[in-house]
């Protein structure tokens, strides 16, 4: 399936003015997504805000209502759909045939990829190896727990080694180990192979860690696409330093926010956190606070987290700010 | 269209029927009252049965239609009229009750139990998909219906030869049904089935929907069995080839019409 050079040239993703509505509700409103092949894209949103039929859009199981191009893998959707299917492997909240073992579960949708059955066994035996199923792989998978049962799905959206995987919540039902292993492999694939991956995900730390790219979906439209830094830094452009004192001295508030360019200062956690009005500042405030008579252990940006930046742009500013008011 | 992933959805639907018991208990029930209870009930009882009962089972049809079984006794007469013609009925009702039940678990039962969403983002086409899953009920409904035929013309020829003196079953009717009606009332059941099933979200309503289907094969049942219609080689034939050009009409149809964004409409 995998041809190096035609993937290295492609842009995985590369859709604009994605518009779908389901009767009176708009579940994607002119939506634009483009990721480079080999990247990992995050798409975040509360539930309901069109993430699952997103990827139900991009791997032509549903039609937008209209777009201005939609291309996947330098495919053109919908004309091409069945070139995409071939190349792209998908994880849903869908379920798996519980009266079938795991192993069947794999080979079986191998064999919809047209896998000879060899192929399908090895590849299936290697992945429940992998999510550590190897040594229950010929049962029934309805007397699977939940997690093993996700971790299943994830392997049948593996199984053809496609060039662009889209997992829709992959670590729901996963405990934090296996969650953490899955991002570990999401990123040594992308990696390694360039593997392209397509995530939705509510674990804003997990999408954090392992994206290259994220988008924020909310009311049907992306609100903020880029880098995950770019994107919190975007939605919360306060610049913030965080002073931690040595252990027993106090910070002077008042003499912290009387510094130039200084918006506020707010005591958490021991220390404090000084809000400053632009980045340029950055250096002179640091300058400025490490000369203060404070017994100081560490003075540095504290960079805006993507959870704080999509909790603040879902209307939950407060519970972002938590950490900065002391609150 | 490749086979290998037809072949694929067939064995994973038949492997995941067999292991229903809820689809298996009454697929083996049904058959087994209408296969071996019904007839060696009927030619164990003809023995003991009043002689003007025995008149009543074969004189509700017209004699010139039984020419062969103008020198039997009245019991051979019974015998050979139930077993030949009367019962052959049964056998439309077995391959489209089969039908039924698998086709619906396998489609709507799939929509049902969220599988088959799944699927739907695979490079299987939906020629594939559809074609595949109407086989995966075609084919065990035809063989089981054989195996049925087998078992009961085994019984027939051990209970029936001795009341009418020869041997004288499978008559020729029962291999134009065997051959060519109950494959073709499979597919034609199965299909009907599989489109009412992509258009509903759940097994119970695919069932309830698709026993309309079965209504006509009941009547010609009922036709059959009260004698009203005694459908010999000639009427099965015509059925069958009248249903044959049905079932390539309806595949085509189905295929064309098969949308998936419809069936992933019901998970939304």
């Amino acid at each position: 399936m995998r041809d190096g050079d035609r993937v290295s040239r492609e842009l995985a993703l590369d859709a604009s003015g994605l518009s779908r509505s389901f009767g009176d509700t708009v579940a994607l409103e002119s939506v634009d997504l483009t990721l480079e092949t080999g990247g990992v894209f995050g798409l975040l949103g509360p539930n309901g805000a069109g993430k699952t039929t997103t990827v139900r859009i991009l791997t032509g199981v549903l039609q937008p209502d209209s777009a201005e191009h939609l291309r996947v893998l330098g495919h053109e959707l919908p004309g091409d759909v069945e070139a995409v299917r071939q190349r792209v492997g998908v994880q849903t909240d869908t379920a798996l045939y519980e009266r079938l073992s795991a192993t069947d579960n794999l080979t079986f949708y191998g064999a919809l990829y047209g896998m000879s059955k060899a192929d399908a066994e090895r590849s299936a035996a290697s992945l429940l190896d992998r999510f550590g199923l190897a040594g229950r792989a010929a049962e029934k998978v309805g007397a699977y727990s939940k997690g093993m049962k996700q971790k299943v799905l994830i392997a049948r959206a593996l199984i053809a080694d496609p060039d662009l995987v889209f997992f829709d919540e992959p670590t729901a039902g996963l405990d934090p180990e296996a969650a953490h292993e899955l991002m570990a492999y999401v990123r040594d694939l992308s990696r390694e192979r360039g593997t392209t991956f397509f995530i939705t995900s509510h674990r804003l730390e997990e999408i954090e860690s392992v994206c290259t790219r994220v988008g924020v979906l909310a009311g049907g439209r992306i609100a903020a696409q880029g880098a995950p830094h770019e994107v919190a830094s975007a939605i919360i452009p306060e610049v913030r330093i965080r002073v931690a004192p040595a252990p027993g001295a106090r910070l002077d508030m008042e003499a912290l926010e009387a510094l130039p360019d200084v918006v506020r200062a707010l005591p958490d956690d021991g220390g404090a956190v000084v809000q400053a009005n632009s980045r340029d500042a950055i250096p002179g405030l640091v300058r400025a606070i490490a000369a203060m008579p404070h017994d100081l252990v560490a003075v540095a940006e504290e960079p805006p987290t993507l959870e704080e930046a999509y909790l603040r742009l879902m209307g939950n500013g407060a519970a972002s700010l938590k950490g900065a008011d002391g609150s | 269209m490749r086979t290998s992933v037809i072949r694929a959805i067939a064995m994973k639907d038949l492997r995941e029927s067999a292991a229903n018991s809820q689809v298996l208990a009454p697929m083996l029930i049904v058959p087994l009252i209408f296969v071996v209870v019904y007839p060696l009930g009927l030619l164990i009882g003809l023995r003991y049965m009043p002689a003007d009962e025995v008149r009543s089972l074969f004189e509700m049809v017209p004699a010139d239609v039984f020419p062969t079984i103008a020198g039997l006794t009245d019991i051979g007469k019974a015998a050979y009229i139930a077993t030949s013609y009367l019962f052959s009925a049964f056998f439309l009702i077995i391959p489209a009750m089969m039908a039924t039940i698998l086709a619906a678990n396998s489609f709507a039962g799939e929509k049902e139990r969220h599988t088959l969403e799944g699927m739907l983002y695979t490079p299987a086409t939906d020629s594939e998909l559809v074609i595949g899953k109407i086989l995966g009920a075609v084919v065990p409904a035809v063989a089981f219906s054989w195996v049925c035929f087998v078992i009961y013309a085994v019984l027939v020829n051990v209970f029936g030869t001795p009341l009418v003196g020869r041997a004288y079953f499978p008559t020729p009717n029962w291999w134009v049904l065997m051959l060519l009606v109950v494959p073709t009332v499979s597919v034609f059941v199965t299909a009907c089935v599989v489109w009412v099933s992509a258009r509903v979200a759940t097994y119970q309503a695919a069932n309830s929907i698709a026993g309309l289907v079965v209504l006509p094969v009941l009547l010609l049942v009922l036709g059959q069995v009260t004698g009203v219609m005694i459908a010999g080689p000639g009427v099965f034939a015509a059925l069958g080839v009248v249903l044959g050009v049905l079932d390539l009409l309806l595949l085509r149809w189905i295929v064309r019409t098969f949308d998936r964004e419809r069936v992933v409409a019901a998970f939304i």
